[in-house]
């Protein structure tokens, strides 16, 4: 009601120090390449021109090739295998598979074949994963724990249904305690991305394809059309945390029995309970 | 704005929810004159914590002790005390003020400047507030005992300034004042 | 005969016999993500180059500490240990081994070059993905080469954002009250420092109280108190520049200041005759509006991240409470209800949230609560701590914590701290000096 002041015009105060503090010249940026990962392949013809143009301006390099300025000559035949690796996996709804992996998982075959060939490499291989057990075993206590804050749960479901259960067991599912040995391994093996927003979807559905032996032969997300949406750049961090989990947990701890049941495999990752609790 | 409270039973808490209450403006606190000594701090909802009272220092959480005191003349004290989060005018602050009124009435070229002090038990921008309350507190008392207002200036410190630096009830109990100090 | 019932079985019914096996996995573990910061390899004429202008010895390794102590106290990241790393930066920088660095256990790494070239420093990073064996990113900069420092948090702030999909805070600054002497004759002065410490630039000289500092949305002014002339009133002050100016004509004391999300206008406290209102100044017509009108304390006001509301503190309610309204005045609502009573509300840059601090039987909080109230979370517990400012991306607090004194009245320490929303993650952030009311700034880059 009362205020409408008049500003008193600017005053320079003694008690400033005068020489004006230096903000340094904004960084200017030189883009030499963002790799956005999607999971949309690229058509063979694009894949070329890609190549192509890569020949032409150095720069511009596609993210499933890592740069070869250098070396140009050795790498060229390593190029083209990864290459035709790469037209293997482009069917339709293919997603690209990470063509190391495959090769870890050969060249870990051979060792065991020749046992002669056994190295430091292979010792080293053997610590990782008896460290990983150790890992997962405390994890399973965890998990054994919540599994009796469950069990009257699941003794109600036990009872109710043992037909369908059956059923699960001859068709379909998994055992409980199948599922239960593959969860725990899992959870062992994902580092769940701590920045992500809470409050959001946190759930991203991988379909794997794997070898009776519990290695995976592809993977493939199912909502890949999201992670290119504005808004949601958090769920390609989360479905990149998702494949790190599979991949860190090769192989897969399967039934020794039923591959048939369980060649194809959906994992439903969901971050919200972690984050939330 | 301690938390720490002083009581010494329940009734008070009572009395002191009740004149609080009561005080929620300023025009309120100036018809307020009787009661005053009894009302005891009452800053949150939950206190139940009793200190004993420092013999012959404090009053409830109101500081009546004379450490820290200086004059504005002769026999006129400069300041006056309040209790947390309160900018009532204790009895003895009254008398404090009327003695400084007087004193100001026989000056009539002296100028004053009402500092307003908080303790350094609340967030600094509130007690920027509560101090310019104090002081303002101080300066109505004396505009109703003849001073003319545009011979006081107030002035809040918050708790920017405090004579006492102890963490300390007794040490808050010097620092929650309004000074009054001759400004020419 | 079995064998052929089950096969026309299965021919019958394929969807149900081969029906996707699903299975949820609901939990993972919560540790900060393993990477490896190879140091940016440097060729050695640069080396010698950059080693006359900065006086560093290796201007590359320096900048990968610089990255790795921001991933590193951001929480989510655990940068491992640069003694086990097997491949040398150069090598690791064209094409990374990532059977050696998946045996680290490193799940992301980081590496990177450094040249001297035309009087300017260049820097290239890339970040890959040690289990997918691939790359996630690759940038360069060019620079004056003092601006190293920069250059290093940009690239943190590159890598935050990839491997969380959120925004980061490293490449931002922190202006606060720089504090020196006796409790009882303190002196303050402005101060600027980058996000992490270094940096540190003093504003004035101390000859005048000054207090709580804000930044604009550009992070080019400040707003604060300043007691100029023992008048406590709010002024403005552009970094770049170095001019000042006193934000309106108030009769009183102005204090409390904040700028409006577009930065067009600045929201503060005005005291008068024992009460404080809220009022705004437009910075381009000058024109001052009152907000509230309340014979009651109303201070610390924050606007919402879209500007159509305040956050502020009252004791109409008897006690300092926490309120929102409209950015009009209207509709003014009690958000804080909890025990205890509530100070120094900050609107978060996401908007969901309200930072406040809390003070109750003695001890004070830094804690977050939902825009209607709900959903109170206390992060932290201290004898005395107040004032948080949000980080840009709106996941981390900072806030200044004082100490108590001993019975000789020594002892006071007043310094400043960060922590996350999650609660976890409380650092210590080293000034030269004392230090509070801090205020961190936007992102300076983009």
């Amino acid at each position: 009601m009362h205020v409408l002041l008049i500003f008193i015009t600017a005053m320079s105060l003694p008690f400033l120090t005068k020489k004006p503090l230096d903000i340094p010249p904004i960084v200017s940026v030189e883009l030499i390449q963002i790799a956005e990962k999607t999971n949309i392949p690229y058509a063979p013809k694009a894949k070329k021109t890609i190549e192509k143009a890569k020949k032409k301006e150095k720069k511009l390099v596609s993210e499933q090739a890592p740069p070869k300025k250098v070396k140009k000559n050795k790498t060229k035949t390593v190029v083209s295998t990864e290459k035709n690796k790469k037209i293997e996996n482009e069917k339709p709804k293919a997603v690209p598979l990470p063509e190391k992996t495959v090769k870890k998982i050969e060249t870990k075959e051979e060792n065991k074949q020749n046992p002669d060939k056994v190295d430091t490499k292979v010792k080293q291989v053997s610590e990782f994963e008896k460290k990983e057990l150790v890992d997962t075993n405390t994890l399973q206590g965890l998990i054994d724990k919540a599994k009796e804050q469950e069990s009257a749960e699941i003794v109600k479901k036990n009872n109710q249904v043992t037909q369908d259960q059956v059923r699960n067991i001859e068709n379909t599912g998994l055992t409980l305690s199948e599922e239960d040995a593959l969860k725990a391994q899992i959870f062992g093996c994902w580092s769940i991305p701590l920045g992500l927003p809470y409050n959001e979807n946190l759930l991203v559905r991988i379909k794997l394809e794997l070898k009776p032996d519990g290695s995976i032969t592809k993977t493939e997300i199912l909502d890949h059309a999201r992670m290119n949406k504005p808004g949601q750049g958090f769920y390609k961090v989360l479905a990149e945390s998702a494949l790190r989990a599979v991949k860190l947990c090769q192989p897969l701890r399967v039934p020794s029995t039923g591959y048939e049941r369980w060649k194809e495999l959906q994992l439903n990752f969901d971050a919200r309970e972690m984050l939330e609790g | 704005m301690t938390l720490s409270k002083i009581f010494k039973n329940t009734l008070l808490v009572l009395m002191a929810c009740i004149v609080l209450t009561a005080c929620a403006t300023k025009k309120e606190v100036e018809t307020q004159t009787t009661t005053t000594t009894e009302a005891k701090t009452e800053t949150t909802e939950t206190k139940a914590e009793t200190i004993e009272p420092i013999a012959g220092q404090m009053q409830g959480d109101v500081y009546t002790g004379t450490d820290s005191v200086g004059y504005l003349a002769e026999g006129v004290k400069d300041r006056v005390f309040f209790a947390t989060n309160e900018s009532i005018l204790t009895t003895a602050s009254r008398e404090t003020l009327r003695a400084q009124a007087a004193w100001l009435r026989k000056n009539p070229d002296v100028t004053v400047v009402v500092e307003g002090h908080a303790d350094e038990r609340g967030t600094r921008e509130y007690n920027l507030a509560l101090g310019e309350r104090r002081a303002n507190a101080a300066k109505d008392y004396l505009m109703t005992y003849g001073v003319s207002s545009d011979r006081i200036t107030v002035l809040s410190y918050g708790k920017e300034r405090p004579v006492d630096s102890g963490s300390t009830p007794l040490a808050w109990s010097k620092n929650r004042r309004s000074v009054t100090v001759k400004a020419n | 005969m079995t064998k052929k019932f089950f096969l026309i079985i299965l021919i019958l019914f394929p969807l149900n016999a081969f029906a996707l096996i699903e299975v949820d996995i609901t939990r993972g573990n919560l540790d900060p993500l393993p990477l490896a910061v190879s140091p940016l390899s440097i060729d050695e004429k640069s080396r010698l180059s950059l080693e006359e202008i900065l006086l560093k010895e290796n201007i590359g390794s320096e900048i990968s500490v610089v990255v790795e102590n921001n991933l590193k106290t951001s929480g989510l990241f655990n940068p491992l240990d640069k003694n086990a790393f097997l491949q040398a930066p150069d090598i690791a920088h064209l094409k990374p081994r990532f059977e050696d660095w998946s045996l680290i256990k490193a799940q992301a790494l980081i590496t990177g070059k450094v040249n001297y070239v035309e009087d300017k420093l260049r820097v290239e990073f890339r970040l890959w993905d040690v289990l997918a064996a691939k790359e996630l990113m690759a940038l360069a900069f060019t620079t004056v080469p003092t601006n190293w420092r920069r250059v290093g948090h940009i690239i943190s702030d590159k890598i935050y954002e990839r491997l969380t999909g959120e925004k980061g805070y490293f490449d931002t600054r922190i202006i606060y009250v720089a504090e020196e002497g006796p409790k009882t004759q303190r002196i303050k002065k402005l101060a600027i420092m980058d996000q992490d410490g270094f940096n540190n630039k003093f504003l004035t000289l101390g000859n005048e109280l000054v207090l709580t500092p804000r930044f604009n949305p550009t992070s080019q002014m400040i707003t604060y108190l300043s007691y100029f002339k023992n008048m406590p009133r709010v002024y403005l002050l552009d970094i770049e520049t170095g001019t000042q100016e006193v934000v309106g004509d108030f009769p009183g004391m102005t204090f409390a200041p904040r700028f409006s999300p577009d930065g067009k206008k600045i929201i503060m406290s005005f005291a008068n005759d024992g009460k404080s209102d809220i009022y705004t100044m437009d910075l381009e017509n000058r024109l001052v509006e009152r907000i509230t009108n309340h014979p009651s304390i109303d201070t610390s006001p924050s606007y919402s991240p879209d500007g159509k509301f305040i956050t502020f503190n009252s004791d109409r309610s008897g006690y300092q409470q926490i309120y929102i309204m409209r950015s009009d005045g209207s509709d003014v609502k009690r958000i804080s209800f909890g025990n205890g009573i509530y100070g120094t509300p900050v609107w978060s840059p996401r908007g969901d949230l309200i930072a406040f601090t809390k003070m109750h039987k003695g001890k004070f909080y830094i804690g977050v609560m939902r825009i209607d109230g709900s959903g109170e979370r206390l992060l932290t517990e201290n004898y005395y701590q107040e004032a948080p400012s949000w980080s840009p991306n709106g996941r981390v607090l900072i806030f200044y914590r004082e100490t108590k004194t001993d019975s000789s009245g020594k002892g006071f320490s007043a310094k400043l701290w960060s922590i996350d929303l999650t609660g976890y993650n409380e650092r210590l952030i080293t000034t030269l000096t004392d230090a509070s009311d801090p205020s961190w700034s936007s992102l300076l880059s983009n």
